[in-house]
């Protein structure tokens, strides 16, 4: 790999550092003030940000709502048939080091996911931009320890090892806890009396999360949350249209690629479904059992995130709710091939499904208007069951 | 058995593990039945079957199979995972199979055809391969001695085929270098019928091996490149191991196997070749990436990319490819101010 002047200054400072200061000294002061910076992703920011303080003890570098301008950059840079999470992160990237980041963090995946890190490198390099990457691409081989050695090689060899492990399951805690509150917030916002306050609760949480230093910090923010909800003033009818959110990982979650879809949907006065989030994909994921209720689909894994997509379709479908949404980022191999599966399922159980493909748009009116002729499909079809 | 017939699809892993599967089913004593080459009514068939936004492979596959409805009592489709985050496949080889079994319910049911499979979860693991395969024989009612026999033959006409690929690759290469050093000499000294100048112009013809061997996907840029005046060389023939370790020298995390063996094929290739056409399949996950990586990594062969659709004339393909041609040419004579 490129050794970059960034990550030769970061080796010769540890290096200088060791020179200097007896192990006890080092070992007393542990921060760095390396500046990190992740890429944007859902409402997973202050997870990410308890990351990079609590585990790797450095500076985090809160990057600021993305705007039109994240885009094009992303655009500008990226090949045109990449999927689009890439162009996103591209223009995080971009915005990142203009303010300042040391260390870029990639997180990999099990799909093109995987050999991101290595081309935004490149190409961010090739731009002239001077950083390090923190790809956890690397290490793969070796699991939890290869990107622990990974971690201490690069970003801080001073980290107190049970500290960060602890911390580490403090955040992973964090993540899902915020998968959880989502869930709250996506059933009960479409009907809140006073618009606006839902939002407000869940923003509370965001704030109180980014304060937090440890997992009773962390607890004590979701139970203020879930007071707040539960005194939400609420009208919601006795059965009111459901639609679950299906589909791939980055865009059925991220708001800003997919035009704020479960807001738009909890807007019409909808309770909104989505059984896609980290926590479910990766801290309590069992694909063979999961498969287990999709066995008259299919018979294997089909990859990433499709055993999740199907079998919260099909759970969905069976608890009579009203309609499905598949969203996923233009090209996604794993999710094109969900499709016939999802075709299947709704000539079987008789529920719609909306498909929608999302690259880099910047206008949303196409997608209001299609969400809108779904939703009064929907409660038409409705009345003419009844009947 | 033996009465079965057992389909195979001309399209996608055919033209990495064809020979296998065919020697794998005969000596089971199955009937193969493998479609025949791509045509347009098959992949307008394919295309009908597929969700718009898939990738002209998979149209040409589902074509393949649409094909064989009918024609066989069951139609083989296999599964490839990643188990090795290094040297995996893209997510389509994983879903064929559901994906197969969910497009066409209808006409699989119609015809009494069934979706015949195994499921490898990581082909880099010799003994779990062989497992997957004895599964499938065993499922089938084969002996574990039969079935062990039917696939080491299968292994062996496999790996036969394969050797004899590279070698030839190797004998080509033999031949060029040769050429190149007359030419250099100033003679035509031992290679009586080439002029100098009218020597071919060796290509590297980087793509999946169901992209540059599918002559209805890319025949047109192969007789292209060859009237043109070039001689054709495919980077997947290589050795596959070989080129697949060499690959590490060009990226780390490549996750995909066959463009590890691509790229590792250019690192051995590139000093014997004048120049490289770059295929996709349109619109590839793997190469979306890959490409760029290539454009961007290697700086010092000329690079065609192309993008292959469906599309029904060639006159685009042919010119971009004459003028590829034209500018290594003038390369050769040494730049466009002496030609």
């Amino acid at each position: 790999m490129a050794d970059s002047s960034v990550r030769r200054a970061l080796k010769a400072r540890h290096k200088a550092e060791k020179r200097r200061h007896s192990r006890a000294e080092r070992k007393a002061d542990r921060h760095k003030s390396t500046k990190i910076a992740v890429f944007r992703y859902a409402y997973y920011a202050p997870a990410f940000k308890y990351f990079v303080e609590q585990v790797l003890d450095c500076e985090y570098l809160d990057l600021p709502k993305s705007t039109k301008r994240t885009a094009e950059l992303g655009i500008q840079v990226s090949a045109d048939d990449v999927c689009a999470p890439f162009k996103h992160m591209m223009g995080d990237w971009i915005e990142a080091l203009e303010m300042g980041a040391d260390i870029l963090v990639q997180s990999g995946g099990p799909c093109r996911l995987g050999y991101y890190g290595e081309i935004q490198e490149k190409i961010l390099r090739d731009m002239g931009y001077d950083f390090a990457m923190l790809n956890f691409s690397h290490g793969i081989e070796h699991g939890y320890f290869g990107w622990g050695k990974e971690v201490i090689k690069l970003v801080n060899p001073d980290i107190d090892i049970p500290h960060g492990i602890r911390q580490l399951l403090a955040c992973g805690h964090m993540m899902t806890l915020l998968d959880k509150a989502r869930d709250i917030y996506m059933a009960q916002a479409g009907f809140e009396v006073h618009r606006g306050e839902a939002r407000r609760i869940w923003e509370a949480l965001a704030d109180d999360f980014c304060t937090s230093a440890s997992k009773s910090d962390i607890d004590q923010a979701f139970a203020r949350f879930k007071g707040a909800m539960r005194e939400l003033e609420v009208d919601k009818p006795a059965e009111p249209l459901r639609i679950g959110i299906v589909g791939e990982m980055f865009t059925a979650i991220d708001e800003t690629s997919n035009l704020g879809l479960d807001e738009k949907l909890m807007d019409m006065g909808v309770e909104v479904h989505r059984k896609l989030n980290f926590s479910n994909r990766y801290t309590h994921y069992n694909e063979e059992n999961l498969r287990r209720g999709i066995s008259d689909y299919v018979a294997y894994d089909m990859g990433p995130t499709s055993t999740l997509t199907l079998a919260a379709a099909k759970g969905y479908m069976a608890a009579g709710f009203d309609g499905i949404v598949h969203a996923k980022s233009a090209g996604c191999t794993p999710e094109i091939d969900c499709i016939p599966v999802l075709q299947r399922m709704s000539e079987d159980l008789h529920v719609p499904v909306l498909y929608l493909t999302y690259d880099t748009e910047t206008s949303d009116t196409g997608l209001v208007t299609r969400l809108e002729a779904f939703y009064d499909m929907l409660a038409m079809k409705r009345l003419k069951v009844r009947r | 058995m033996g009465t079965r017939t057992i389909g195979i699809p001309k399209a996608l892993l055919y033209y990495r593990y064809g020979v296998l599967w065919k020697t794998f089913f005969e000596e089971l004593g199955l009937a193969v039945a493998v479609s025949p080459d791509t045509d347009r009514a098959m992949l307008e068939a394919g295309d009908a079957a597929s969700i718009d936004e898939c990738c002209l492979a998979s149209k040409v596959y589902c074509g393949h199979v649409r094909w064989l409805i009918g024609a066989c009592d069951a139609v083989f489709v296999p599964a490839f995972a990643s188990g090795n985050p290094r040297c995996g496949f893209c997510t389509k080889y994983q879903s064929l199979p559901d994906m197969v079994r969910n497009a066409f319910r209808d006409q699989l049911a119609e015809a009494g055809c069934e979706v015949l499979s195994l499921f490898v979860p990581d082909a880099s693991k010799p003994k779990k391969v062989r497992e997957a395969y004895l599964g499938l024989a065993a499922s089938l009612g084969a002996t574990p001695r039969i079935a062990m026999r039917a696939y080491k033959r299968a292994l062996q006409a496999q790996r036969a085929v394969d050797g004899a690929k590279a070698q030839a690759q190797a004998e080509s290469l033999r031949l060029i270098d040769q050429l190149k050093r007359v030419v250099a000499a100033g003679g035509d000294a031992g290679v009586p019928d080439i002029e100098a100048d009218r020597a071919p112009i060796p290509i590297l013809v980087v793509a999946h091996p169901y992209v540059s061997h599918d002559a209805y996907v890319a025949g047109e840029v192969v007789r292209g490149i060859e009237e043109a005046g070039g001689f054709v060389l495919f980077a997947d023939e290589t050795d596959h191991r070989r080129a697949c370790k060499r690959s590490f020298e060009f990226s780390d995390t490549l996750p995909w196997e066959m463009n590890r063996e691509l790229v590792g094929s250019i690192l051995e290739l590139q000093g014997d070749v004048a120049g490289m056409v770059v295929l996709s399949a349109f619109p590839c996950g793997p190469d979306s990436l890959f490409a760029d990586a290539l454009v961007r990594g290697l700086r010092d062969v000329p690079i065609l990319r192309l993008v292959l659709d469906a599309q029904s004339g060639s006159a685009g393909v042919q010119t971009r490819i004459e003028s590829f041609m034209d500018i290594l040419q003038y390369q050769a004579k040494g730049g466009y101010l002496h030609g």
